[in-house]
């Protein structure tokens, strides 16, 4: 079995002769700190193609929200290059949006209004966005709670405002840095058939740090799994699942399979280190 | 006898619930105050204290009925005007200066370690200087008074300014929020507790400042009041003058607090 889903899941993405949605190539990050050069990402290599839900997934201290903050600009790359829609990213962009470990609300604004403050800053009458907030606090189930503070709500509703917020511009590219790590196990179920309800719907380019096994395998079409020492993303697993996906499937013996060779995979690399 | 048995006796002395208490948050203190008040009169009283050296709280409410309107009321004007106007100035100036000091790392490095050697100053020592410089009207006590009060509001401002989130300020990046943006939508906000807490501390110290103002040099005020009588030996005067004084402390630092609630169901930090 582990033979035949790497053979299906590893190699470049399908050769085709446009150039990639996004594309890592041979990026590395070096800090430098009091105690010498410190090796936070050795070497990622890897493409994305449009539309594509590609989950990194690894041990904690392997690299991967790194990896994710120099494909979102919010880091610099000591070596390599990123490109996403045909341009090199060097800062933040508009067409992206991003969702962190942390909720990071303003706890003084009303959820809608965080949800519109991506919209606010960019000087948008969030007037005219005010139906897409609608539609997508709808889609999470927490339109009827748009007035309250984030204080009012639980983690796991503030994790889905934040995911609103990073959707309300309408981004290409959606960055989300373990966006559920933080909370218990029934809401991370939750939170993981909302967000995959939400891909079916809107189908973005998404990238998905996580370090559990069987939310990368139910959420993404692609889990890189990345090492740690050296800091590469040693395989890269195709999950040939269908969608709309459902939690059943989760309890199938395909589903158990992957996330089995998966997780053998990372052990393998703990031993390489 | 049961746990719940000592639990119903404890009941009528201690009541419990949330309205109960409140009424105990207030009930306590205001008893324990009578008590003592009670204490002092009767101390007094028996022991025949002479009334120059310590009156009974009676003689100072007899003394403050007595000359509010035609002494107390008049000389309570000027201190409230020139305590309100220098909190004012030192609000303004002091949250200006730690937008300033926040905004600029040059600035700050110059000048945040030179705010904090002035705050270790014995400011009330510099009174005299205000006088050299400014002369013998309200402007030298107006500016002593607001150099007084004004560094607790930079120094909680600042600390509120920079105190955000590292993660609200990567947000704010991940947004391409610009500097102004962010000062406006995440670090003035975030701040607005900061600053309330240095404004109320600046409410005590602005009307230190005028009454130290007024000891040193003025004609008219309750710190010249208080002066005045204590020449006379009117010690129930100086203490009414007091009581008149901390009346005004309070309303001012309730007003403030008010203020605050209002400021934070408006934003809702």
């Amino acid at each position: 079995m582990d033979a035949a889903i790497s053979a299906a899941a590893s190699g470049p993405a399908p050769a085709t002769d446009a150039p990639p949605y996004m594309s890592v190539q041979r990026v590395q990050k070096i800090y430098e700190t009091a105690g010498g050069a410190v090796e936070a990402v050795s070497l990622a290599d890897f493409s994305v193609t449009s539309g594509e839900f590609v989950a990194v997934l690894g041990p904690s201290g392997c690299g991967k929200s790194t990896l994710m903050m120099m494909i979102g600009g919010l880091e610099t790359t000591s070596a390599g290059h990123i490109r996403v829609d045909g341009t090199e990213v060097t800062a933040p962009r508009g067409d992206f949006g991003y969702v962190f470990q942390d909720a990071t609300l303003l706890p003084w604004k009303s959820v809608l209004d965080n949800v519109l403050f991506p919209i606010r800053l960019e000087h948008g009458r969030t007037r005219d966005h005010l139906d897409r907030a609608r539609e997508l606090l709808e889609l999470v189930g927490l339109w009827d709670f748009r007035d309250k503070r984030p204080r009012q709500l639980s983690g796991g509703m503030r994790q889905r405002v934040a995911i609103c917020r990073g959707l309300i511009n309408d981004p290409k590219l959606l960055l989300m840095d373990e966006p559920f790590s933080a909370l218990d196990a029934i809401s991370r179920d939750d939170m993981n058939a909302a967000l995959a309800d939400l891909w079916d719907r809107y189908h973005k380019t998404a990238i998905f740090i996580t370090h559990s096994i069987r939310e990368a395998v139910y959420l993404a079409d692609r889990v890189l799994v990345m090492s740690r020492r050296p800091s590469v993303i040693s395989h890269d697993v195709r999950i040939p699942f269908p969608r709309p996906r459902r939690m059943e499937m989760q309890e199938t013996a395909e589903f158990n399979e992957i996330c089995g060779f998966l997780r053998r995979k990372i052990e393998e690399g703990y031993q390489r280190a | 006898m049961t746990a719940i048995d000592t639990g119903a006796r404890k009941k009528p002395l201690l009541p419990t619930g949330v309205l109960a208490g409140t009424l105990r948050q207030i009930l306590l203190p205001v008893a324990a105050a009578l008590v003592v008040l009670v204490a002092w009169e009767t101390a007094v009283r028996v022991l025949d204290v002479s009334p120059v050296l310590l009156p009974p709280p009676s003689m100072i409410v007899a003394r403050l009925q007595e000359l509010f309107f035609p002494l107390l009321l008049k000389h309570a004007i000027p201190t409230i005007w020139e305590s309100v106007i220098a909190f004012a100035v030192s609000s303004v100036l002091g949250i200006a200066l730690a937008g300033l000091l926040s905004s600029s790392k040059i600035l700050r490095e110059a000048l945040y370690p030179n705010v904090v050697l002035f705050q270790l100053i014995p400011k009330i020592a510099l009174a005299p200087l205000f006088i050299v410089w400014l002369g013998i009207g309200s402007q030298s006590r107006l500016a002593f008074s607001v150099f007084i009060s004004f560094f607790p509001v930079v120094i909680a401002t600042l600390a509120g300014l920079d105190n955000v989130d590292r993660d609200l300020l990567r947000l704010c990046r991940a947004l391409r929020a610009s500097e102004w943006q962010t000062f406006r939508e995440v670090r003035l906000p975030h701040a607005i507790p900061y600053v309330f807490s240095g404004m109320k501390i600046a409410t005590t110290f602005a009307i230190i400042g005028v009454i130290v103002g007024e000891f040193i040099t003025s004609q008219a005020g309750l710190g010249y009041l208080i002066l005045f009588a204590s020449a006379q030996a009117e010690t129930a005067l100086i203490l009414a003058a007091i009581l008149v004084l901390c009346a005004f402390g309070l309303v001012f630092y309730g007003l403030v607090a008010i203020a605050e609630t209002v400021t934070r169901n408006r934003f809702g930090a």
